[in-house]
């Protein structure tokens, strides 16, 4: 757990960087600072690791008040993951990763091992060990810079900017990679970016920071979508925060109809086990849109209704079998009775 | 071996002596130099312009003006070898300055965050990643000085250069010509000898692990 | 020997006579101008060629790091030898230490243009002339002043050896000192020798700040500190 009570950082020439900032990142979870430049999102995440002091408050990783403790001692105890991941040129890719184990004075064989299972848990071929960072693409480095701050076994993870520099193709793999890892490590990882989109799909919680380093908002994604405080978090959440919302509402009490056999409007076609394949309109065969998996989020139904040419959508269950049909109003009549404000447990990320 | 009624093989071991003795020597007192003006920005300014002074110093003007700062005799092979340990002084500071500045930020910042103390930083990460501008400074000092060492031969101290001396003396084209080839044979394999140590240190960089193509100017 | 370098700088023949201070600093001077001018006619063209076309590179490369390790005592003796005792082979021998500073700046200068930028304005449909000199040339003068400091260096130090194979400048006073055994000559020598190379050290500096542009560098956005160990 880290916990930022009251924390203010002023530079010599009087730039403000930080205003009274208080918040907690829970055990476990991956909470998120987002904002514009100059919000002071980067120097709040190193002041935990003492690459930054603050001028007064104080910052208590798991109770302690890091400020006792020896930085480079700290820092050996928390994983930190930066743009371009900082890779050291000259060392293999697991000899990089085997880095802090090493520092903390454990035997080198063993921290190689060690360092060649966190490569396949990173997604990386254990062939890739033994080349030097310059060989690899900029996403592989990306998941050496994770395996290389996963590699003294720190509770804490801190990222900043990690996958910035990336394309957004090899962004959201890394997205889904951090997702899938965290989902089995539950280590507490504090992550800065710029990228709202970023916070929404990574973070449990997301704070919201302005220039000159005040905190707007500190909330799950789904009530930042739902409930912005101000003009500044409405702006930065930015467009479809609306439609975004629906990711994080459940669709489980939402209403089926039911598809007609015959006549002369669109018919469901199915095969023998009941999955959909395709429309039928007159003589016409029409492609499907996207598919309603029992579970997914309201955003999953609204848009199989929407991209349906029937003008209704398919709700299949986990086998793929068709369970009914989703019309459109029956979605909004759903957010309207639910209020909707509330995360559902249903909701994808 | 005799040769233009000179045993050539002392001089030239001579030669070697007197050039790669002050080259190894302005390496180990620029590591700390250059290591004060990378990280002091004081340092850095008075520093590096004062290298840069001693290094136009013409070499036989400094050859003649050691016996005053030294105290040593004018025919004292010291005068050579620590006058060509200035020049290697002079430049290798700058190639250490250079060498540390070219470590990425990201790198420095990531070494620090992951707990290195400065000390560990330096010898594990910064040196290793200056080794490539440390051998082209390297390269760059060893070749001028064994073509400086015989300029002392005017002065009565230069091993091969004697060969010029007499050569010039007796009108004996030949001398020359062999003392022009022994010098730079010498200098083009002690230049080769620091591209292969830095193969040896330097494995993950392109650079030096692959025939140069650049030049200094 | 304070003493003894003060009467040698202030005797009055010292800065009259043919083989004054002032003469031998004109010679010396003179020397220096001729070598690296007729190096300069030879190099820079030779520079610009390569640097424009690509072509010749390795011969750029190869002649500047391996005229390098030419010892200047040498290749001076053995020109005199070659020639004659005279000026020629002394600028010969001089120029010849100047061409590869000038070629290796005018080439390294020249193709390290940003190719974005000759891009562009072979596309506004500049000719390859135009390029050369409206474009490349203006960028790469840093460079190629850098080289012609360099070059001129390296011809002052030299030029000084000049005077063991019987010509002028102020190596007079070093070689004709130890002949003479005559220290105090030596020194004198050597320190005016020093002074001449550091004073056109600061003049060249100042010129090769006046040729690039944006010198003064922005001062850089403040980042937060990084120190290791805290």
């Amino acid at each position: 757990m880290i916990e930022f009570s009251e924390v203010h950082k002023a530079y010599a020439d009087g730039t403000v960087a930080l205003q009274s900032l208080s918040l907690t990142a829970r055990e476990g979870e991956i909470t998120v600072l987002v904002g514009p430049s100059g919000c002071g999102k980067t120097t709040t995440l190193r002041m935990v690791n003492r690459m930054v002091d603050p001028s007064s408050g104080t910052v208590r990783l798991d109770g302690v008040d890091v400020s006792t403790q020896d930085p480079p001692t700290l820092r050996r105890g928390i994983g930190y993951v930066i743009q371009n991941a900082g890779l050291f040129p000259h060392r293999s890719v697991i000899d990089n990763i085997a880095t802090v184990p090493v520092l903390l004075g454990r035997g080198r064989a063993e921290a190689r091992r060690q360092a060649g299972e966190l490569l396949e848990r990173v997604g990386l071929d254990p062939r890739v060990g033994g080349r030097y960072p310059a060989q690899l693409s900029g996403g592989q480095q990306q998941r050496v810079g994770v395996a290389r701050a996963l590699a003294g076994d720190a509770p804490v993870l801190l990222m900043d900017e990690p996958f910035s520099a990336v394309d957004p193709v090899v962004r959201a793999d890394l997205q889904d990679e951090l997702l899938r890892l965290q989902s089995e490590l539950g280590r507490t990882i504090l992550f800065v970016t710029h990228d709202i989109d970023e916070a929404i799909r990574l973070g449990d919680m997301v704070a919201v920071l302005r220039v000159g380093g005040t905190l707007a908002q500190f909330a799950p994604p789904s009530e930042l979508l739902a409930a912005p405080v101000d003009d500044f978090v409405a702006g930065f959440v930015g467009r479809d925060r609306g439609y975004r919302r629906l990711q994080f509402v459940g669709a489980g009490s939402l209403a089926l109809s039911t598809f007609p056999t015959t006549g002369d409007g669109w018919l469901l076609v199915v095969d023998d086990d009941g999955r959909p394949t395709g429309w039928r309109q007159g003589g016409d065969r029409v492609a499907l849109g996207t598919v309603h998996q029992e579970g997914a989020s309201l955003r999953s139904a609204l848009d199989a209704a929407l991209s349906s040419p029937a003008g209704r959508g398919v709700a299949v269950d986990d086998d793929g079998r068709v369970l009914g049909g989703i019309e459109p109003e029956a979605v909004i009549t759903l957010l309207h009775r639910t209020d909707a404000l509330e995360p559902a447990d249903g909701g994808d990320r | 071996m005799r040769l233009f009624g000179e045993d050539v093989l002392p001089l030239a071991a001579e030669h070697i002596v007197l050039a790669l003795v002050p080259v190894l020597l302005g390496l180990v007192i620029s590591l700390p130099l250059g290591w004060w003006a990378w990280r002091s920005r004081g340092a850095r300014r008075i520093l590096l312009p004062l290298t840069g002074v001693l290094y136009t110093i013409p070499s036989l003007a400094l050859f003649v003006v050691m016996p005053i700062l030294l105290g040593t005799r004018i025919l004292d092979p010291v005068n050579v070898a620590v006058a060509l340990t200035v020049y290697a002084v002079a430049l290798l500071v700058r190639s250490v300055v250079d060498g540390l500045d070219e470590v990425p930020s990201e790198v420095m910042t990531a070494g620090v965050a992951m707990g290195y103390r400065p000390l560990g930083l330096l010898v594990g990460v910064q040196l290793p990643l200056a080794v490539p501008v440390l051998v082209a400074g390297m390269r760059v000092a060893t070749v001028s000085s064994f073509s400086l060492v015989a300029v002392g031969a005017i002065i009565g101290q230069g091993a091969l250069g004697a060969l010029f001396t007499q050569g010039f003396e007796r009108f004996y084209t030949a001398q020359i010509v062999f003392g022009l080839l022994a010098i730079v044979i010498l200098a083009l394999l002690f230049d080769a000898l620091w591209v292969l140590v830095g193969r040896l240190l330097a494995p993950w960089n392109r650079r030096v692990a692959r025939p140069t193509s650049s030049v200094e100017v | 020997m304070l003493s003894s370098l003060v009467a040698w700088f202030s005797a009055p023949a010292q800065w009259s006579a043919s083989t004054g201070i002032p003469a031998r600093l004109l010679q010396h001077l003179g020397y220096t101008a001729l070598a690296v001018l007729v190096g300069a006619v030879i190099a820079v063209p030779l520079g610009l060629y390569i640097g424009h076309t690509g072509r010749g590179r390795l011969l750029v490369v190869g002649l500047a790091n391996g005229l390098r390790a030419l010892p200047e005592l040498g290749v001076l003796v053995l020109f005199v030898l070659l020639i004659g005792l005279g000026l020629t082979p002394v600028v010969l021998a001089l120029m010849l230490l100047a061409i590869p500073p000038l070629l290796a700046g005018t080439y390294s200068g020249i193709s390290g243009v940003d190719p974005a930028a000759v891009d562009a304005a072979r596309g506004i449909g500049m000719t390859e002339s135009q390029i050369l000199f409206q474009v490349e040339l203006p960028n790469a003068l840093p460079l190629m002043v850098a080289g012609l400091r360099t070059a001129v260096l390296q011809v002052v130090a030299t030029a000084t050896i000049a005077a063991f194979v019987s010509l002028g400048g102020l190596g007079r006073y070093i070689v004709d000192g130890q002949a003479q055994r005559d220290f105090t000559q030596m020194a004198g020598g050597a320190i005016l020798v020093a002074l001449l190379a550091i004073v056109l050290e600061v003049a060249l500096q100042g010129l090769q700040r006046a040729v690039t542009p944006g010198t003064r560098r922005q001062e850089p956005a403040r980042t937060d500190t990084v120190t290791a160990g805290g």
